[in-house]
């Protein structure tokens, strides 16, 4: 099935639906999408993968996938990200299995371990073979996690740099920041859990419920077309009668927007607004002038908004910025295989098959074909996209601020320029 | 002017501030700073150019409006030298004294340092300093030359300081950009250090810590003379640095915050004491609390230090300095900084004083390197200098990087 071949079938048409997955890899991944299993979104697959038998049995999600039995005979990866690579390496198939089809992977994963650090990377190369837009939010362990961890995890921070479209890195020193005195070690984890979770949410939101003024997948795709710069995700939220204020205030503060203010500044934009009945054209414009005023005036910005009757007096606000830092950026180096053809039985997983030729020739007989111009649209966007498949420089994990550009200060195994009270866990009161 | 007098320039290319002395020096060992030219730098982090362009522009200005100051061309400059890229090894060596009577002659003392100049460098570094530590004579200190003394065995050690050739090269032509040459180079810890310590202190042992904006020089006195020194790139604008990322807030807003609230130790105790950040009632004025800002400035200051410390390694206890710590650069200006030093080496410490002849607008210990580059000059030109040194050493290491061209 090609949707090139014109006229285009009926049922494509009527099913053009965006498969997404959203796959946990690894401990912390799984308990991640364990914890977002509760919240519910329809049309979102939920899957789990890791190569402990014991935990991924006592997981309430449906899809379970245990890699490398073969490797650690259902026993986990210790620890040993190489045991854990190995493991994802020698159950491929299964992996392609699972993402056959989709056109957004969602990878959670924590970094630092075994299987999520070893695993990760190889699950988004399969994804990406699989011709899936590839968003990993992946969690950065505590420096009181130990040097070992940390080096592991910056290894596959690295690593999965490489093969994903967006890397989205959640510090968990960051989050030290947030906690009260005497919260509880699982409560401090789970609530790196519930920021990755409504990472995925807000882009999935952004996806599904349509808005007055609509952001979809196409969008999304161009948004990460032009690459090998920095991306930026935060989210805000706001409450009651200041609901805008604060929204915009707790933007500021989100701790998946991992730089300094002064390093903010993106290219291309996409603000999704979420609101209830009482959202305001007023205060939209109130938004989008200091979102604007926060990451560029000068960037391409796309704007969404959706009105949700179960929002009432609330808003909520999710940024996704990309910028190119040019020269930084890698060749394509992902070759883009033709999708496998999908049997008739999983009409809704079909997407298009188009190369890369076939886009950039296309796009006249693509508008042509009037009620699909979208679906095509999001088609050649996509085709274009795989092609430039490359990096996200996103500079290092830890925040250097203004020295990012800077070789690095290393001493005694540590980089000064990273803020002392970070890599010390000194919990600052803001 | 008369004749036998030169105009020389002091010129410190600084991450913060580029500042440029201009002095009239007569050979009868007299030394008057007859202008002074500054100009906040561009183009210049941790310590390094970085741009080249916007850093060469700041420092012609700083020399033109010194020039114009002193209503005098400089003829020959004296620039500082910082840098991650700066590095130090000591090395050592002996020689059994060849006379017959044990009776150390010249040529002894030449095969000696000789000897323990010879260390060969990595490729692409050159050698800014050669600081010779005392002579002995048979495990004997000899505060000056040992020629003529009598004994079995001469020893000398050198402690070599060396930079990456192409940065070393980077300042020379923002200097030679100018117009002018550059007559010596010299370390900037070895400038300040001579400023705010007395000879007395030097013999007995003193640590002087120089916290610019962009590098942390220091060097350790010992016995007369330099022993160590080094150089870490962390400086003021890490503190900045830090509280931007820390509150969230632009570069210059975070550098007002910490001039205006900084401290080396935490005082605040009260989690709900808030500063504004402007106190102008404008608009976009936001508070924030005391206690965090201590907390990051401080949690810099006392990783700083200990590096410092870390790097000295056995070379510095608090018995060998005897005479403490001292502090210079802008960065000694934060509050409590004495009494933090103080906590990490165990030892008094105390800020740095300039002489009582310098005149009150260089008194602020920002002006201490180019102050301490002139002070330099007199004493290296008439000998005194406690790093000997001939004067012929770096020079035929300039030429060799500025082969015409």
């Amino acid at each position: 099935m090609n949707l090139d071949e014109l006229p285009l079938d009926q049922r494509i048409m009527a099913d053009r639906n965006i498969a997404i997955k959203l796959i946990g890899v690894g401990g912390a991944g799984s308990n991640a999408v364990d914890c977002l299993k509760m919240e519910n979104l329809d049309r979102l697959q939920l899957a789990v993968v890791n190569t402990d038998h014991q935990a991924l049995s006592s997981s309430p999600v449906q899809d379970k996938v245990l890699i490398g039995m073969s490797v650690t005979r259902g026993l986990s990866a210790g620890g040993d990200p190489e045991l854990g690579r190995e493991a994802a390496e020698a159950d491929r198939e299964k992996l392609a299995q699972l993402m056959k089809g989709c056109d957004l992977v969602f990878l959670l994963a924590g970094m630092g371990g075994g299987t999520g650090s070893g695993a990760t990377p190889v699950v988004a190369e399969v994804a990406a073979e699989e011709g899936a837009l590839v968003i990993a939010f992946v969690t950065m362990p505590f420096t009181c996690e130990g040097e070992r961890r940390r080096k592991q995890a910056e290894e596959a921070l690295r690593a999965l740099r490489q093969v994903c479209d967006a890397v989205i890195p959640l510090s968990n020193d960051m989050l030290l920041q947030e906690t009260g005195e005497n919260e509880p070690l699982l409560d401090s984890f789970a609530r790196a859990y519930d920021w990755v979770g409504r990472g995925v949410k807000s882009i999935w939101s952004m996806l599904f419920r349509t808005g007055l003024i609509n952001l979809d997948f196409a969008t999304l795709r161009q948004a990460f077309q032009h690459r090998g710069g920095k991306t930026l995700f935060s989210l805000g939220e706001g409450r009651g009668e200041n609901a805008v204020a604060e929204a915009i205030q707790s933007l500021q503060l989100c701790p998946l927007l991992h730089t300094p203010e002064f390093s903010r500044k993106a290219d291309r934009l996409l603000v999704n607004i979420v609101g209830g009945t009482d959202l305001t054209l007023d205060k939209v414009n109130l938004i989008m002038t200091s979102v604007a005023e926060q990451f560029g005036r000068e960037s391409h910005i796309v704007m969404g908004a959706v009105v949700d009757e179960q929002l009432q007096n609330r808003v909520e606000i999710c940024v996704i910025g990309t910028s190119d830092m040019g020269g930084r950026s890698i060749a394509p180096r992902r070759v883009v295989r033709p999708r496998a053809q999908v049997p008739a039985s999983e009409p809704a997983a079909e997407p298009a098959a188009v190369s890369r030729s076939d886009a950039a020739g296309e796009p006249v007989q693509a508008a042509a074909a009037g009620p699909t111009r979208q679906a095509a649209a999001a088609a050649a966007a996509a085709a274009a996209a795989k092609a430039q498949q490359e990096e996200f420089g996103f500079g290092e994990v830890e925040s250097r601020g203004s020295f990012e550009k800077t070789d690095r200060n290393l001493f005694d195994g540590q980089d000064l320029d990273v803020p002392t009270y970070l890599r010390k866990g000194i919990k600052i009161a803001i | 002017m008369s004749s036998n007098s030169t105009i020389i320039g002091a010129v410190e290319i600084g991450t913060s501030k580029i500042t440029v002395l201009v002095a009239e020096y007569h050979s009868g060992r007299e030394l008057a700073i007859i202008g002074c030219g500054e100009c906040p730098s561009r183009g210049v982090t941790k310590g390094t150019i970085s741009d080249f362009r916007a850093a060469s522009d700041c420092t012609q200005f700083a020399i033109q409006q010194a020039e114009k100051d002193a209503n005098e061309r400089i003829e020959s400059v004296f620039l500082a030298q910082t840098g991650g890229h700066l590095e130090g090894f000591s090395n050592e060596a002996s020689v059994n004294v060849k006379a017959a009577d044990n009776m150390i002659d010249r040529d002894d003392i030449k095969t000696v340092c000789e000897l323990a100049k010879s260390k060969e460098l990595p490729a692409g570094r050159m050698v800014v300093h050669h600081i010779r530590r005392p002579y002995r004579v048979d495990g004997r200190l000899v505060p000056d030359q040992p020629e003529n003394l009598v004994g079995q065995r001469l020893e000398v050690g050198y402690w070599t300081v060396h930079g990456q050739e192409q940065r070393l090269a980077d300042t020379i032509h923002v200097i030679r950009g100018c117009n002018l040459e550059v007559g010596e180079l010299v370390l900037s810890s070895l400038a300040s250090g001579h400023m705010v310590t007395t000879a007395e202190e030097r013999q007995h042992g003193v640590l002087v810590i120089d916290i610019g904006a962009g590098t942390t020089d220091f060097v350790l006195y010992r016995d007369g003379g330099p022993h160590m020194t080094g150089v870490l790139p962390v400086g003021g604008s890490h503190l900045t640095n830090d509280l931007s990322i820390g509150l969230r807030l632009t570069e210059n807003q975070a550098e007002k915050l910490k001039l205006r609230f900084g401290r080396a130790l935490v005082l605040a105790k009260d989690r709900t004491d808030k500063v504004w950040l402007d106190g102008n009632y404008a608009i976009g004025d936001r508070q924030f609390p005391r206690q965090a800002i201590e907390q990051v400035t401080a949690a810099r200051t006392w990783e700083l230090l200990e590096a410092v410390k870390k790097k000295l390694g056995h070379a510095f206890s608090p018995e060998t300095c005897a005479a403490g710590v001292v502090l210079t650069g802008g960065t000694a200006k934060l509050p409590a900084i004495a009494e933090c030093a103080g906590k990490v080496f165990g030892t008094p410490v105390h800020l740095g004083e300039p002489p009582s002849w310098v005149e009150e607008r260089l008194r602020d210990p920002g002006y201490q390197t180019a102050l301490g580059l002139l002070y330099y000059v007199i004493s290296s030109r008439t000998g005194s200098a406690g790093a000997a040194r001939k004067r012929g050493g770096f020079l035929r290491g300039i030429s060799r990087l500025f082969v015409p061209s």
